[in-house]
């Protein structure tokens, strides 16, 4: 079977993705930057009229602190919120199924989850969740987890580049995140999403009669609109346990190819739209090449083995579009799946953690292009020196308050793994969720608390993880691994916003390929020196033993 | 000291004074092992940690059993081994700490010979001497220097005209003429005359003391360079141990069989130890580079933002060229002859004691145009130089005795001549003037043909006419040309490769600015520049966006050596430029502000270089590593890419480790080769060297010290 038509496939899908965000990028950029616009007719009154319900001036410049607290503090209203939801979901409507409350420590669990972009799902959702509590507190959290990505990235980028009076205001770049961006591109998704197929109802599940003879229960409800924002918004969570495997979230290949573009779709406009605020757009191509370059070393990676898997493969969708997916899924910190892991070659989980170990490959909404800059900064750092200047980005110096805290950013991404992955295994909690061996239960806790720490809620443990010891660790772990990197990153923004920039740019310059690439081989070399033991004692061990599939 | 070549030729050999002398190897190596007290070592975290790993395996190899479920009695040898090549990990840092240190003691050494104590005469208000020690001089006293005597002390000329060699603070050998307001420089020494001169320093407070602490001073703020790497090494520490940790956390709950000494091993290979072992040296052997060079710099932040210079202003006058013109034709002008012409600029340049007068007479000896009439020069009457004609003039009367002229430069020159030619026929009264061509011509009683095309000819090449008129009638032009500094198209060359732009400065006509900066190839320049250009060029350019360096002497250019970002004074200069400026420059010599930015970018080089070096070494080590560290996991050995037995493997990578900084100790103290080549090949260079080759050679070097191990 030759590897061409599939390759030619692939380059056709992110063609397509490519065009579509640069499409998108220009949107954004008129969003954000509050450039006049046709549409603000529709869009001024509704936004103003939410300003005045929250009391917010969305003129006022926020500093970095005063911009994260005001995101910390609606990310905590918001789990809160979900939090009572989901524990009283009982005594709340819409709960034809009659689903009970939720224990504390998996509602919190969840709440915390969701409200962290992760999406980490320790239930399975058709028999633990009313069509309440999946609107109301799911996919409510999808949208405003993804709309704080994105305004933490916008605010990230504001602070590069200099051009602008400030970092912005959380307020004014969130509601127009969720009424100007998520919330249309999300109805449009929906529709075609309908169209193709998927459920969309509030009428209860339906008994229908099968050709058996038998009465087979179809658990349907408000699909659609979820899988939309949860693959639009990276988020990942999905309706059923069984997420984008269930022919309810994604019927078809033509649904599946589609998903897999819509978790692109934004991440990608990123790196374009920091190439708008920079005003530089090759700054931001260089940032989505070396992504992108990442992204496909990620699907290399997962097709080097390709020994039988064992049973979890939709047969419907095939074992390449499984894979794609996977691959996608926690490259883009969406955390979906359409497979079960645990039927794939450990070099697939390799890539699925190489993918979520770097984060910005191109990574969660958001979030992914902070990571970026995050590790830009570090690698301007190290190599620029060896240019004969102190180094710069974007004409600003690389201070060293900069280098702190870009890497305190990176090192809290292996203390929020390595440190509860030891103390799963030293306190016997692995054992407790059936995946105390090595290597299979090593890969498997391994791949919980860095699906955790990159918010990305890829889920290996699924159900199995719903134990007091994993619905809290990665309970703080969602929480730091989320919000440290922002408060540092927002840090690093303000403290260049106002930074005195060169315009000769003598030192290293960042908009060739050169660059690119060695951004890409600096990210490959960090991650490999962070993680490679743990790599190996898990997916490398599997394959040495010879054991396929885990 | 190959990378210095380019820029300052040999001179550095001469003047380090100690430099080329054999360093104390006992005292290096006794200090080097002072160093090693825990105590001392804790300022460089990456190395006291190492130190620490040292003795917890110093403890094992003691008592291998003490810690059962990571240790085994059998390998009791292994962790000797492994101790005794930690604690020269160790002390391979402590060396290049103490050679850096050894070496710049020998260069403050040898500058303290210069500032040794010597008797001064000082004078009361009253004109009387008394002798003291220069010790007991203050600021503000003056002082009676006679021929022979060593400047006590920094200070200025009140009076007197006289020679001074500066040679052992400078290593020029020429001495210099120093007259009223000019800079005396304590440790120079007076070779003729006797001046009159104010203390300008405390003793103690003088440059070159201040040169001596910056040598010696020990506590060195970081640069915010250093300080950033700094912050990356403790985040590379936080990480290896945190890895570290979890690995022996894991090996212990999973059973896995990993022992601690070679998670010890892997931790200790995995540390920044060569750039954690290095940067203090670099940074030492920066201030030693600039010191041998005669630089004071203020901080060391001065010579990283010199690194990053983005414009370099130049002045025309000292730095492009000599600052003299030199006569190079004369150009008859109305039917006379190249002769008259000749004699005639000969004679009015005779009590002209300006290097342009000077190089009018040398000019007119060479081509044997020797006036008849020179017989009566003496007794001829000199009108020096006037603002309000702008012309000087001499008037030649009746013979006379012969009288030597003044003393000065052009003496011996003058005595030969007059010897030669004695007193012979006298003639009538004649009235030579010189001046610039149109005062000439006003005072001229008509112009002759082609005058004006000559005038403007000349100045178009960028170089100056001056016009000679004998009783009135013009006779001819002088031409005169503005000498290029040897060597200073290469450095600006240089600069301009680097990618930094050069921006002359200049109080000359626009035409004449222009052809000397396009005779070097300098773009932009600034002419009719008046006191206050500087500071506004400093000030445009900066609000542009780029780094500023500059060089000034005068009071005049201190407000823009302080708004620059790199400024240089000139050791010569006023004491407010000195102040205002960032770096000094004991030897005054204005184009060394191209060495100081080639210093700066080499020392950010080195630094980058060798933290790229140790962090890619870092790839090798773990894939040779961590394949044979989990005893329990034999499996693992098929992923063993260097095919040696796990123990060889271990010590190979801490012998690799280790060694790695003795051999990088030369490109530490020297810095990273630096030829003037666009920033992005230089960049490349070091990206494959150190870069790519760091990820390969430590594979290398780890088989290789693995075979050997194997076949002893």
């Amino acid at each position: 079977m030759s590897a061409l038509p599939y390759a030619v496939w692939l380059v056709f899908i992110f063609a397509a993705v490519i065009a579509s965000s640069w499409l998108l990028s220009a949107y954004l950029f008129a969003v954000y930057t509050g450039r006049k616009g046709r549409l603000d007719r529709l869009f001024d009154p509704i936004d103003n009229f939410i300003y005045k319900v929250i009391r917010a001036d969305p003129s006022k410049q926020m500093t970095g602190g005063e911009y994260f607290l005001a995101l910390l503090g609606f990310s905590a209203l918001a789990a809160a919120l979900c939090f009572i939801i989901l524990v009283a979901q009982g005594y709340l409507p819409l709960n034809p199924q009659h689903f009970p409350g939720l224990a504390w420590d998996l509602a919190l669990h969840t709440a915390l989850s969701f409200a962290t972009n992760t999406d980490l799902q320790h239930y399975a959702g058709e028999t633990t969740l009313s069509y309440f509590s999946q609107a109301a507190a799911i996919q409510f959290l999808q949208f405003a987890s993804a709309a704080i990505g994105m305004c933490v990235a916008v605010a990230v980028f504001r602070g590069f580049s200099g051009k602008f009076s400030g970092i912005g205001n959380f307020y004014y770049d969130f509601v127009r995140s969720i009424t100007r961006i998520l919330l249309p591109a999300s109805l449009v998704a929906a529709i075609v999403l309908v169209a193709l197929g998927l459920p969309q109802s509030l009428g209860g599940y339906v008994t229908a009669n099968t050709i058996g003879g038998g009465a087979q229960t179809l658990d349907i409800g408000p699909v659609a609109s979820l899988v939309s924002i949860m693959q639009l918004g990276t988020n990942g969570g999905g309706y059923y346990g069984a997420n984008s495997a269930s022919p309810y979230q994604n019927p078809s290949p033509l649904t599946n190819w589609l998903e897999i573009g819509l978790m692109l779709l934004i991440e990608t406009s990123m790196p374009f739209l920091f190439g708008r605020m920079v005003g530089n757009k090759r700054e931001g191509h260089m940032l989505l090449i070396a992504a992108y370059a990442i992204y496909g070393i990620n699907l290399v990676v997962a097709f080097v083995n390709l020994a039988p898997f064992g049973p979890g493969i939709e047969a419907r969708l095939g074992a390449f579009s499984s894979i794609v997916w996977t691959v996608t899924a926690t490259s883009t910190m969406t955390g979906s799946l359409n497979a079960a892991l645990s039927a794939f070659n450990p070099v697939v989980i390799i890539a699925a953690l190489m993918g979520m170990f770097i984060q910005a490959a191109p990574g969660g909404i958001g979030g992914g292009v902070m990571y970026l800059l995050m590790y830009v900064v570090i690698a301007v750092f190290i190599v620029g020196l060896m240019a004969g200047r102190t180094p710069e980005y974007l004409g600003a110096k690389i201070l060293p308050n900069d280098v702190k805290r870009a890497v305190i950013a990176f090192v809290s991404h292996p203390i929020l793994i390595l440190i509860p992955l030891a103390l799963a295994f030293s306190t016997g909690a692995a054992a407790v969720a059936g995946a105390g061996s090595i290597p299979n239960g090593f890969t498997k806790v391994l791949y919980e608390f860095t699906s955790a720490a990159a918010n990305n809620g890829s889920d290996f443990l699924g159900t199995a993880g719903n134990t007091l010891f994993f619905n809290i660790s990665t309970s703080i772990v969602v929480l730091l691994g989320r919000f440290i990197p922002m408060a540092v990153m927002l840090a690093i923004a303000d403290s260049m916003l106002k930074r005195t920039r060169s315009s000769q740019g003598g030192g290293l310059r960042t908009d060739n390929l050169l660059f690119a690439g060695i951004l890409v081989v600096s990210i490959l070399i960090l991650v490999v020196l962070t993680f490679l033991p743990f790599i190996i004692l898990g997916p490398v061990l599997s394959l040495l033993q010879g054991y396929n599939g885990i | 000291m190959e990378s210095k070549k380019t820029a300052t030729g040999e001179t550095c050999a001469v003047k380090a004074n100690g430099g080329k002398r054999a360093l104390p190897l006992k005292h290096v190596l006794s200090e080097s092992v002072l160093r090693m007290n825990p105590a001392r070592l804790i300022s460089n975290p990456v190395i006291f940690i190492v130190e620490v790993m040292f003795f917890i395996v110093a403890i094992m190899a003691i008592a291998p059993g003490l810690i059962p479920a990571v240790s085994s009695p059998s390998q009791q040898m292994f962790y000797v081994y492994v101790a005794i090549i930690l604690l020269f990990t160790v002390w391979f840092s402590t060396l290049s700490d103490s050679i850096a240190e050894a070496q710049i003691k020998a260069t403050a050494d040898g500058l303290k010979q210069i500032e040794h104590e010597v008797k001064a005469r000082r004078m009361d208000p009253d004109r009387k001497v008394t002798v003291v020690s220069s010790k007991a001089l203050k600021k503000d006293d003056i002082v009676l220097i006679q021929k022979g005597d060593y400047i006590p002390i920094d200070c200025v000329v009140l009076e007197g005209i006289a020679m001074v060699d500066e040679s052992l603070l400078t290593g020029e050998s020429a001495p210099v003429r120093k007259a009223p307001t000019d800079v005396l420089i304590g440790g120079s020494v007076l070779v003729s005359d006797s001046l009159i001169a104010r203390i300008s320093a405390d003793p103690g407070d003088t440059y070159l003391s201040k040169l001596i602490s910056m040598v010696e001073s020990t506590k060195r703020p970081k640069t915010p360079n250093e300080a950033a790497i700094s912050t990356l090494l403790l985040g590379f520490t936080a990480i290896f141990t945190i890895i570290i940790v979890s690995i022996l956390w894991l090996s212990v709950s999973l059973s896995l069989g990993a022992d601690l000494s070679v998670l010890i091993a892997l931790y200790v290979c995995l540390l920044p130890t060569t750039i954690g072992a290095l940067l203090p040296a670099i940074g030492i052997s920066g201030i030693r580079r600039m010191s041998i060079d005669r630089i004071i710099a203020k901080s060391g932040k001065a010579i990283e933002t010199a690194g990053d210079t983005d414009v370099v202003l130049l002045d025309k006058t000292g730095t492009i060229t000599l600052g003299s013109r030199t006569a190079t034709e004369f150009i008859p002008l109305g039917g006379h002859s190249a002769k008259e012409m000749g004699e005639a600029s000969f004679m009015s340049s005779w009590y002209d004691d300006t290097p342009e007068g000077r190089s009018i007479i040398a000019l007119a000896y060479s081509l044997g145009f020797v006036p008849k009439e020179f017989h009566s020069i003496s007794r001829a009457e000199a009108m020096e130089f006037s603002a309000v004609t702008r012309t000087s003039s001499v008037r030649l009367g009746r013979p006379n005795v012969f009288m030597l002229p003044k003393g000065g430069k052009g003496m011996l020159q003058r005595s030969r001549i007059s010897k030669k030619y004695q007193t012979g026929k006298s003639s009538d009264d004649l009235n030579i003037s010189k001046g610039a061509p149109d005062a000439i011509a006003q005072s001229a009683r008509a112009l002759p043909e082609g005058f004006d095309e000559k005038v403007s000819g000349i100045s178009s090449a960028g170089e100056t006419a001056m016009a000679v008129a004998v009783d009135g009638e013009i006779i001819g032009l002088i031409r005169l040309k503005d000498q290029l500094k040897q060597g200073i198209k290469a450095k600006i060359e240089a600069v301009k490769v680097m990618g930094i732009k050069p921006i002359m400065i200049t109080g000359d006509q626009p035409l004449t600015a222009k052809s000397i900066a396009s005779e070097v190839g300098i773009e932009e320049f600034v002419s009719k520049a008046k006191p206050e250009t500087k500071i506004e060029v400093v000030k445009r350019e900066q609000a542009a966006g780029r780094i500023v360096a500059m060089v000034g002497d005068g009071t005049n250019d201190a407000p823009a050596l302080a708004a620059a970002d790199a400024g240089l004074a000139m050791g010569s200069g006023t004491i407010a430029a000195k102040e205002a400026a960032n770096m000094v420059d004991l030897e005054s010599d204005p184009s060394k502000i191209i060495q100081v930015i080639m210093l700066g970018k080499q020392l950010l080089m080195t630094r980058g270089a060798i933290t790229t070096f140790s962090i890619s070494n870092d790839v090798a080590k773990y894939f040779a590593i961590v394949p044979v560290m989990f005893s329990a996991l034999p499996v693992l050995g098929r992923v063993n890419v260097l095919g040696l037995p796990p123990s060889v493997t271990v010590l190979a990578a801490l012998i690799f480790n280790a060694l790695i900084i003795p051999a990088l100790i030369p490109l530490a103290t020297r810095g990273v080769r630096l030829k003037p080549r666009s920033t992005m090949s230089i960049f490349l260079k070091n990206m494959v060297t150190y870069g790519v080759g760091g990820v390969i050679l430590p594979f290398i070097g780890i088989e290789a010290i693995g075979l050997l191990i194997k076949a002893l």
